[in-house]
């Protein structure tokens, strides 16, 4: 699962998330946004990555610590989670989990609704 | 099925209305001066109060003018109203578990983590991670890590011990972390984690922690003589562990801790006998013996006179309780009062269920499936207080109103407006409080029973069985096909068929159990596979509706020989099942019987028969020769 991060993503959100898809078994690679990420809020990030990613799946995390899951299938304003810049290290662990739970076809967990 | 037009100098509008216990249906039709009936127009609506008192008066008068609106009709038009003769039928349902798993001294963790680490066993002592460090190398280990440890932390407090020579076999932790502590550990091993109550973990205890593979489940902890074999247990201690090892089964990880007295019990709960009085006889049988025992007692008290259950249980409320509403709705002022004597249980269906409860002593939420018994009851009177309602309708509509008919002669007469049947001729009528039985023999002969258990009883066993907790969810699982979401843009119906959508499906359905209700797809709220859940609604269907469909045509059938019987018309709501009708007619078909769902008047389905029998059966009447009926 590919995660994309703002240069000046908050570390231990980028942590969380993927301990989250760790726990999981999906294993995450974490690359700065092409371009920048500048001009993308979690969400942009999110699906820019699962269009690059093998498995479809991409998790986005921008400047303020925001986070969004995505599904290269899926419109862009429809991503499955999102969490906001003041959510909690659970929420950030949550949506690492509910990424990987997209790639393995598992009912995502209760939480963090768009 | 518009009729001649209000020109027609002799037409008579007429409204048949049948007040069921859940729903009240008119049939709204003209007849002509030859006795000739047109049907203009039906509706439905929910029964207000209890059947059969003067509380369904709004009911009844909702369905007639929405009939009348239908075919464009006024109330001043119509010559009379005519209602079904109905006893009231009450029926109550009670579940009483009878089985109860309790785990004492903490000896057993089997709950079902979705992500436990590493694979295999490790036997130890258990020690708290916070004394890790004080431990001497030599006895093996199993490591309990509270709430509150990063899993960093965690895994370099074990890799610090195990540098030193701790051997630690094993780890029980409270968190979800277990795949990321193990995937940190020098050296791999066996980790539950998700155990809400790890504080409760006994320490200093020989303890086994086994996870099995994906896909796979434990092996040892699931076999009493692999209980026997890691904790060194003689034949009489192995008897004695042997629950443990049946409640472990079917797990992939498990934690079992050898306590000086622990143990894991399956106990009976004794919830009283009920008592069943008929046939000249008076019965007892223990509640807890099941819904054979149960039923072979109701067979030899039939028919029943009354029943009655050990106060202070469920069952014996719920008895107690029927009572008692059926004696307040038939209590009305300036009549007299109905003797006690009058008002009795008249049947009794048990069936057995299984209840996910959870385990007492547990410390990770452990659920174990427990037996309990369901009992669907039902008291009737031979008081009714129909001609009551007839005289509110009356007032309230500005028409005449009379009793019309008994509701099961009307219901078959009904049911002979569905194409393709004859004499002789039985109905069921698939309710949502009772089963209902009527046969008209070729003479035109007509008897009738109610059998008690129906709808509400199926939606009530989905709901238990699958721990839903929810009702309105539990009666769409039972109204509506399954299906998996396999992707966000497509689901897998139940019989295997793949359906696309262009839309997405909303997140919180994705990868679920749904039941694809008008709405759109609406998720089952069990961990439980679709088979599961499909297993349960049919197994729910069969131990009431088959049950009563037999059990309800033997008592009308000549001799209670099924042969006997020729046509059988399902009727009522549950007969608009996708499911039901077919259960009934595979097992009514080595009985050489035709079975189908009826179609009222060719165009009703099962719905209508009384109130189109009442029409039927008016038109066909000695009034029809006059201009105006006689009220
Ligand atoms: N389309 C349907 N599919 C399955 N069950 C249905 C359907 N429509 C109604 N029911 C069930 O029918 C029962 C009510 O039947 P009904 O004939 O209206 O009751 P009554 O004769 O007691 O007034 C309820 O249990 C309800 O769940
Ligand atoms: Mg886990």
């Amino acid at each position: 699962m590919l995660v994309y991060r703002h240069p000046s993503a908050p570390l231990p959100v980028l942590r969380e998330v993927c301990a989250g898809a760790e726990e999981e078994g999906v294993p995450t690679e974490v690359v700065d946004a092409p371009g920048g990420g500048d001009a993308q809020d979690a969400t942009a990030l999110a699906h820019a990555a699962a269009l690059e990613s093998r498995l479809d799946v991409g998790i986005g995390v921008d400047a303020s610590g925001a986070a969004a899951v995505h599904h290269a299938k899926l419109p862009e304003d429809r991503p499955p989670a999102t969490t906001g810049p003041d959510a909690a290290p659970p929420d950030w662990r949550r949506a690492g989990r509910i990424g990987a739970r997209v790639v393995k076809g598992l009912p995502l967990m209760e939480g963090p609704r768009p | 099925m518009r009729g001649p037009g209000p020109a027609e100098p002799a037409e008579r509008l007429i409204v048949g209305v049948d007040i069921g216990n859940s729903t009240t249906e008119a049939c709204l039709a003209s007849i002509g001066p030859e006795g000739a009936v047109s049907y203009l127009g039906t509706d439905l609506t929910r029964t207000t109060g209890v059947k059969g008192t003067p509380d369904n008066t709004p009911g009844a008068l909702t369905a007639i003018r929405g009939a009348l609106a239908r075919a464009g009709r006024s109330a001043g038009e119509v010559r009379t109203v005519l209602l079904n003769e109905a006893t009231p039928v009450i029926s109550g349902l009670a579940m009483e578990t009878i089985t109860e798993t309790i785990i004492t001294e903490s000896t057993m963790i089997g709950h079902n983590p979705t992500t436990p680490g590493g694979e295999g066993l490790g036997v130890g002592t258990t020690r708290s991670i916070a004394e890790l460090g004080e431990q001497e190398p030599g006895e093996p280990v199993v490591c309990v890590v509270p709430h509150g440890w990063d899993f960093d932390d965690a895994a370099a407090t074990i890799n610090a011990a195990v540098q030193r020579g701790v051997a630690v076999v094993a780890a029980i932790l409270a968190g979800d972390d277990a795949v990321l502590i193990t995937n940190r550990l020098a050296r791999a091993v066996p980790v539950v984690d998700e155990v809400a109550a790890v504080e409760k973990v006994p320490l200093g205890m020989l303890a086994a922690v086994e996870v099995a593979a994906p896909g796979r489940t434990i092996r040892t902890l699931s076999n009493s003589y692999g209980l026997a074999t890691v904790f060194g247990l003689d034949p009489a201690q192995t008897r004695q562990v042997s629950p443990v090892a049946r409640a472990l089964t079917g797990n992939r990880s498990a934690v079992v801790v050898r306590t000086p007295s622990g143990d894991v019990t399956d106990r009976r709960i004794p919830v009283g006998e009920l008592v069943l009085r008929g046939a000249g006889k008076t019965l007892r049988v223990d509640v807890d013996a099941g819904a054979e025992a149960i039923m072979d007692v109701v067979g030899r008290a039939q028919p029943l006179d009354d029943a009655h259950g050990e106060p202070g249980t469920h069952v014996g409320g719920m008895l107690a309780q029927v009572r008692d509403t059926m004696a307040d709705v038939m209590d009305l002022p300036g009549q007299p009062a109905v003797p006690v004597s009058e008002i009795a249980i008249r049947d009794v269906l048990a069936v057995d269920t299984f209840v996910p409860a959870d385990v007492r002593g547990g410390l990770a939420g452990e659920v174990a499936l427990e037996n309990a018994v369901a009992l669907a009851a039902m008291v009737s009177t031979s008081r009714s207080r129909m001609q009551l309602v007839a005289d509110l309708v009356s007032e309230g509509l500005g028409a005449a109103a009379e009793i019309g008919g008994v509701e099961g002669e009307m219901a078959v007469s009904g049911a002979l407006t569905t194409p393709g049947v004859d004499r002789p001729v039985a109905v069921l009528d698939l309710g949502g409080g009772s089963t209902d039985a009527a046969l008209l023999t070729r003479e035109g002969e007509c008897t009738a029973v109610h059998v008690a258990g129906a709808g509400e009883l199926v939606t009530k066993l989905i709901d238990s069985e699958l721990a839903l907790g929810d009702r309105e969810v539990a009666e769409s699982v039972k109204w509506f096909p399954l299906a998996k979401v396999e992707s966000f843009f497509h689901i897998r119906h139940e019989d295997g068929t793949v359906q696309f959508f262009d839309e997405p499906l909303p997140p919180h359905v994705y990868a679920r159990v749904v039941v694809l209700t008008p709405d759109g797809p609406a998720p089952v709220g069990t961990r439980h596979g679709l088979d599961h859940v499909r297993r349960v609604r049919r197994e729910a269907k069969r131990r009431v509706f088959v049950v009563n469909a037999l059990r309800a045509l033997r008592q009308v059938a000549p001799g209670g020989n099924l042969r006997a019987l020729e046509f059988v018309v399902l009727l009522g709501g549950s007969a608009l099942d996708f499911e039901i009708p077919d259960m009934i007619a595979d097992a009514l078909a080595p009985h050489g019987i035709v079975c189908g769902t009826g179609n009222v008047l060719g165009t009703e389905g099962p719905r209508n028969a009384v109130a189109a029998g009442l029409v039927r059966t008016y038109a066909a009447g000695p009034m029809r020769a006059a201009p105006g009926p006689a009220t």
